[in-house]
């Protein structure tokens, strides 16, 4: 095709000249005969057409070689629109349009494909598995060929605007002032994608750069359009035909705009609020960054929900999205607690029907005025995803951030120490109010400050519990007075659960509702066992949840009788063993122990004090355990 | 080193390679330019596309994994989620951002822990189960709700047409 129309231009012309010739005989009438006619005259502007045609390909060839597909329809696509409005500025400037004004255009225009060209090579840069040095040979020579005619052009029609005054080279001059900067911006590139691909090391910042850049270069282009539309409309006319470009540039700058802000704020997070994964967390994990699917040797981050991702990795995608890419936990509104690693959202490969973000906020407000407040999760608010979404926090628990200290614990347990004062009906009021969603918004509440395990205790700590000293003995009450708090606050599920149960209808009528209940007796199960201690008197109910509603009923029962039994005190003379008898405390061990020996039904009166800590310590221990086993358990 | 992008497309394809899954072949078209993936789909068993083999065609951005791959039947299709022109219409390879049925819940969505390997198992099961609801191919999806008979052999004429039996 194209073939064809070069040699039909060639013979049009060959045929033109020829009869110049013919008629006229010597060269110069035959040109003079030639440019007085109209006909011979458009023959030879086609021909110069088709000239500037083949030189670009000829240059292409030079330059870029073959183009591919994706390239080449980028540049017919980019350079319709260029002609489009290259017409559009012909009509501003029809007073002095000439056969010198349509070639200045031709030329800018082939230049402008040119740049495209080599801005598109550069991006492909990025994207392509192997390059060799013709490429970068190539690329250099094309943008220092651009950059230096680019610069000539703009000084020459600088030149002439100050000397003859605004003419058509304003806009020429404007043209490559911009095609300057795309120049510079494709260098740049240019420059850090070369930079990184000597390097074996993925180079960490180049992301940031190339925002910076990009962010630079759009605004020197937005200003530059500015000025350009105010000096032609104050010359000429409104200048239509920058119109287009100028709308994407300021688009683009907007973005690049608001990439900058949204990744100075990823990095701020980044850099505050989430960890460093140490080395055992990665060893646990399978040490492969899911976005990436690289290993992670260092620079890598720990999300509040645990999963652990590369540094730039996490920051780019932040820059998007403000969510975990595993788990679509929302990072700005969860806290970074370490206790909400234990409210893990369920994976939606294990569930994925399940509302993981979705829940209203107001639910999560009115969670928060409950025990675990300071771990307010996110996704609380799905009622009957609360016992289900735990397959596996606990047992990933050990690696979940930064070892929460002794202090830290004691920190989230002392925060509400009105609870235990609090009677707990009033709180169920606003659970009452809130029935919107009938079986997966009941009042979910999250369970007490978890206790840790035993291994994460330092030596101290321990022995601050162990020892025989004032100090030490506070520290043991100090202990107790949490499981109490514990105690009181599963008292106070135990309530929610009986009420949400006396709402409920009966467990066959629909899947939902037995599917609660089942989740209601797991939960209860699981706290009874985590109130009574000796297994051998756990009643058999317990033991494993079953779906009969009696069942429930008898979990409830006896919830109803540690709750009655809160109402009594039990004092303790002395709570040390014989051997600090010098210390006469009066320690007030209070429901906790009672409930403890209800439960366990156990005759108070016959075990001796001093023994009674001891088994204390034990069950103490024994509850730990149970409650980081307990969820695998069940699993 | 080249890009994040193309090394993980460049892992991706090893790990494709290494360890298929079953009814499912993918692969660049040619090793020069990664970004260009053809896929070779079995038709999920026990279905009305059992035994075709449809062949289609992913195009990835710049940014992969950050955005979602687009993909696109080359061969003929007729599905209630797939559009006449071939285009695949599931919510895994929608941006979160973006939701141009208004339906699909985030948690469906592209997240860069998606892969060529999910992408592909979610079009299986979509082959499986159509969703009428969301209707890239309204037609497709009205035949496949009240005339299923009808539904089913088109798909058949398609497998056939897939293995290059002409009927």
């Amino acid at each position: 095709m194209q073939l064809l129309i070069s040699s039909v231009c060639m013979a049009l012309t060959s045929a033109v000249i020829g009869n110049a010739y013919y008629q006229k005989q010597q060269f110069y009438p035959a040109v003079v005969y030639i440019t007085k006619s109209n006909a011979s005259m458009a023959v030879i502007y086609i021909q110069f057409f088709v000239i500037v045609f083949m030189f670009g390909k000829l240059l292409r060839k030079i330059f870029l070689g073959t183009l591919r597909a994706a390239e080449f329809e980028h540049l017919l696509e980019r350079f319709w629109y260029a002609l489009t409005e290259t017409c559009l500025a012909f009509t501003v400037f029809r007073d002095d349009f000439n056969p010198r004004f349509v070639a200045l255009f031709t030329v800018l225009l082939f230049l402008k494909s040119f740049h495209w060209l080599a801005e598109e090579r550069v991006d492909f840069m990025e994207r392509s598995p192997v390059l060799g040095w013709l490429f970068h040979i190539r690329v250099g020579s094309l943008l220092t060929m651009l950059g230096v005619l680019d610069y000539v052009l703009l000084m020459h029609a600088y030149n002439s605007t100050l000397v003859r005054g605004p003419t058509v080279q304003l806009v020429f001059g404007f043209e490559y002032a911009i095609l300057l900067t795309v120049i510079a911006s494709t260098a740049i590139k240019y420059v850090l994608h070369a930079a990184e691909m000597r390097t074996d090391t993925p180079w960490e910042n180049k992301a940031v750069f190339l925002l910076y850049t990009e962010l630079v270069i759009g605004l020197i282009k937005v200003v530059l359009y500015l000025l350009f539309v105010v000096i032609m409309a104050k010359i000429y006319a409104l200048p239509m035909f920058v119109f287009r470009p100028m709308f994407f540039t300021i688009r683009n700058f907007r973005k690049a705009f608001n990439d900058v802000i949204m990744s100075r704020r990823a990095i701020r997070n980044m850099n505050t609020l989430y960890p460093d994964a140490t080395p055992e967390e990665l060893r646990q994990s399978d040490n492969i960054c899911i976005i990436c699917r690289e290993d992670m040797v260092n620079h890598a981050k720990k999300l509040p929900c645990g999963h652990i991702f590369h540094t730039t990795c996490l920051r780019s995608w932040f820059q998007r999205q403000q969510t975990c890419p595993t788990c679509r936990l929302n990072i700005l509104r969860a806290p970074a607690v370490n206790s909400a690693a234990l409210q893990r959202p369920v994976d939606e490969a294990a569930n994925p029907a399940a509302p993981v973000v979705a829940q209203p906020a107001a639910a999560a407000a009115g969670v928060n005025n409950i025990p675990g407040a300071t771990a307010a999760p996110p996704t609380a608010g799905a009622g009957t995803d609360l016992p289900m979404s735990v397959p596996n926090p606990m047992g990933q628990l050990p690696r979940n951030g930064v070892a929460p200290t002794f202090a830290d614990i004691f920190g989230d347990a002392n925060a509400l120490p009105n609870l235990a004062g609090m009677p707990p009906p009033p709180m169920l009021s606003p659970f009452m109010m809130q029935p919107p969603f009938p079986y997966f918004s009941p009042p979910s509440v999250p369970p007490p400050p978890m206790p840790l395990d035993i291994d994460r205790f330092s030596d101290e700590e321990l022995l601050a519990m162990e020892g025989t000293q004032r100090k030490h003995i506070e520290e043991r009450l100090k202990m107790l007075r949490n499981i109490m708090l514990m105690l009181d606050s599963s008292t106070i599920l135990m309530q929610q659960y009986q009420s949400m149960m006396a709402r409920l209808p009966q467990p066959t009528e629909a899947k939902p509702t037995s599917n609660v209940i089942t989740a209601d007796e797991k939960a209860s199960a699981l706290l009874a066992a985590s109130a009574t201690t000796a297994s051998s008197s756990i009643p058999t109910a317990y033991d494993k949840p079953t779906t009969s509603r009696a069942a429930s009923e008898t979990s409830l029962q006896g919830a109803q009788q540690v709750k009655r039994a809160t109402a009594e005190k039990v004092i303790i003379e002395d709570l040390g063993a014989e051997e600090d008898a010098d210390l006469p405390i009066t320690a007030t061990i209070t429901k906790t122990e009672l409930e403890e020996k209800i439960v366990a039904g156990a005759d108070a009166d016959d075990v001796e004090e001093s023994s009674e800590l001891s088994e204390l310590r034990m069950r103490r221990l024994k509850y730990l355990q149970e409650r980081n086993h307990s969820p695998t358990d069940r699993d | 080193m080249a890009g994040s992008a193309l090394r993980r497309l460049m892992a991706e394809y090893k790990q494709l390679t290494m360890d298929p899954p079953e009814g499912i072949a993918a692969g660049p078209i040619s090793e020069d330019n990664f970004f260009e993936w053809e896929a070779l789909i079995a038709g999920p068993e026990g279905t009305c596309f059992e035994g075709g083999v449809f062949p289609a065609r992913l195009i990835f951005p710049p940014d992969y994994p950050l955005s979602p791959p687009k993909m696109k039947f080359t061969c003929d299709m007729f599905h209630p989620n797939i559009f006449a022109d071939g285009r695949v219409c599931i919510s895994i390879l929608h941006a979160p951002g973006d939701d141009p049925m208004g339906y699909e819940l985030s948690a469906e969505r592209w997240s860069p822990v998606q892969s060529v390997e999910k992408i592909l198992l979610s079009v299986v099961s979509m082959l499986a189960e159509p969703n009428d609801e969301s209707g890239a191919n309204v037609d497709a999806a009205i035949m496949w709700r009240e005339r299923r008979e009808e539904f089913n052999s088109i798909a058949q004429r398609l497998v056939r047409k897939t293995l290059g039996l002409t009927t």
